[in-house]
């Protein structure tokens, strides 16, 4: 039972990793997630496919530089403290 | 004063707006004041102290202060002191809203004892209650005090702590308790909570539900399963397992009804209102996010409480 917040605090920042990771031309565009095949009309509500696929191309776009300082305190922190 | 005695019977149809009802409540000087303002009479007190050095210090002592305080260096370093102060805790205040909504957190603390009470029953026994809509006073949500059917945030906050202590008790029975371990107990009930929030957050984003549900009112809807668990753990200290899983087995349907009847009116607006049996794609989605979402409080409530009572 010991699900800490920091514990939480280390699996939202491998998640947001491994979103982050996602290549767009590689891998994205192969399974049918890349980001021009998913606008559907302007009268349709989005589905969950094409609001999922917003929100990695958010989280890409948002989050790449933080992660960068974020990711670097981390590695820090581990190495000299465990 | 109390809600159920304007709700039309059950009936008749509804219509799918929020239902505007011009209370005019006796005791409510102004709507947006919560509180009774007690403010002015003690501060009237204080301000009206004569300030021979500002001290307020008994008259027997003044004798000793007057040679020191007439020295106008002292006096000037005492006035640019406190408009220091002063000028700090303006700057604090200003930001502080910035980082926690203090006046929308107002609107959640404002009950009495008269609604904590009601809650708590309709939290044990929501079977009876026929109308479970909040009710508008000129477009903002009536404060709790008013209508048992707003969330609130008291008895949430309070029934977090009581299950921090319930554990170290419950810890301290089975002489497995340490103090870090009630630290341990905290923080990982708001791991859970804080997941728990996170999830519905991104289920309610991709299911593009357009709800007026705020994040701290779902928080305060996720806290009120707190108060089944404290139940459960206290009648298990006292009777044993076999208690422990009655009082938590009614607990945990109670919190099931509460929860779906009360996320039905806030995720399923529409369909909801007119009593409709949902249909169609969109609308099956939303009632499977909302059975799943009150499935897992009494999951939660099992999970985190089976380890104290042994």
């Amino acid at each position: 039972m010991a699900f800490t917040l920091y514990s939480l605090l280390q699996a939202a920042l491998l998640c947001v990793n491994a979103i982050a990771v996602l290549h767009e031309e590689r891998f994205l565009k192969n399974i049918g997630w890349g980001t021009d095949q998913g606008i559907g009309g302007f009268g349709e509500e989005p589905g969950i496919k094409s609001q999922l696929m917003n929100l990695v191309r958010s989280v890409r776009t948002v989050m790449r530089v933080p992660l960068i300082i974020v990711n670097s305190i981390t590695i820090v922190l581990l190495l000299l403290f465990g | 004063m109390h809600a159920a005695g304007l709700a039309a019977p059950a009936g008749t149809p509804r219509l799918p707006s929020k239902r505007r009802v011009p209370v005019s409540q006796p005791g409510m000087a102004d709507p947006h004041q919560f509180f009774d303002d007690t403010s002015s009479a003690p501060t009237r007190g204080y301000g009206g102290q004569p300030s021979p050095g500002g001290l307020g210090y008994p008259s027997p002592s003044s004798s000793h202060e007057a040679p020191f305080l007439a020295d106008p260096m002292s006096n000037m370093a005492m006035a640019y002191g406190s408009s220091l102060a002063a000028h700090g805790k303006e700057l604090v205040d200003k930001n502080i809203d910035r980082f926690i909504p203090v006046t929308k957190l107002k609107y959640y603390f404002a009950v009495d004892t008269v609604y904590v009470g009601k809650k708590l029953g309709l939290l044990v026994f929501p079977y009876l209650h026929q109308d479970w809509e909040v009710q508008y006073q000129q477009d903002t949500p009536v404060a709790p005090r008013f209508d048992i059917n707003a969330p609130d945030l008291y008895i949430p906050a309070m029934a977090f702590i009581t299950y921090i202590l319930v554990a170290g008790l419950a810890l301290g029975t089975q002489d497995r308790f340490s103090p870090d371990l009630l630290g341990l107990q905290a923080s990982s009930a708001l791991a859970w909570l804080t997941l728990e929030v996170v999830a519905i957050l991104l289920s309610l984003y991709l299911v593009t539900v357009n709800t007026d549900l705020t994040t701290i009112d779902l928080v305060a809807f996720l806290g009120y399963k707190y108060v089944g668990m404290i139940g459960g753990v206290l009648v298990g200290l006292l009777f044993g397992k076999i208690g422990y899983y009655l009082v938590l087995g009614w607990c945990c349907v109670s919190i099931f009804v509460f929860m779906i009847r009360t996320l039905r009116l806030k995720i399923l607006a529409q369909a909801a209102a007119e009593g409709v049996p949902v249909r169609g794609a969109r609308n099956q989605l939303r009632m499977y996010l909302t059975m799943a979402v009150a499935a897992a409080q009494p999951l939660l409530m099992y999970w985190l409480t089976f380890h104290l009572v042994r």
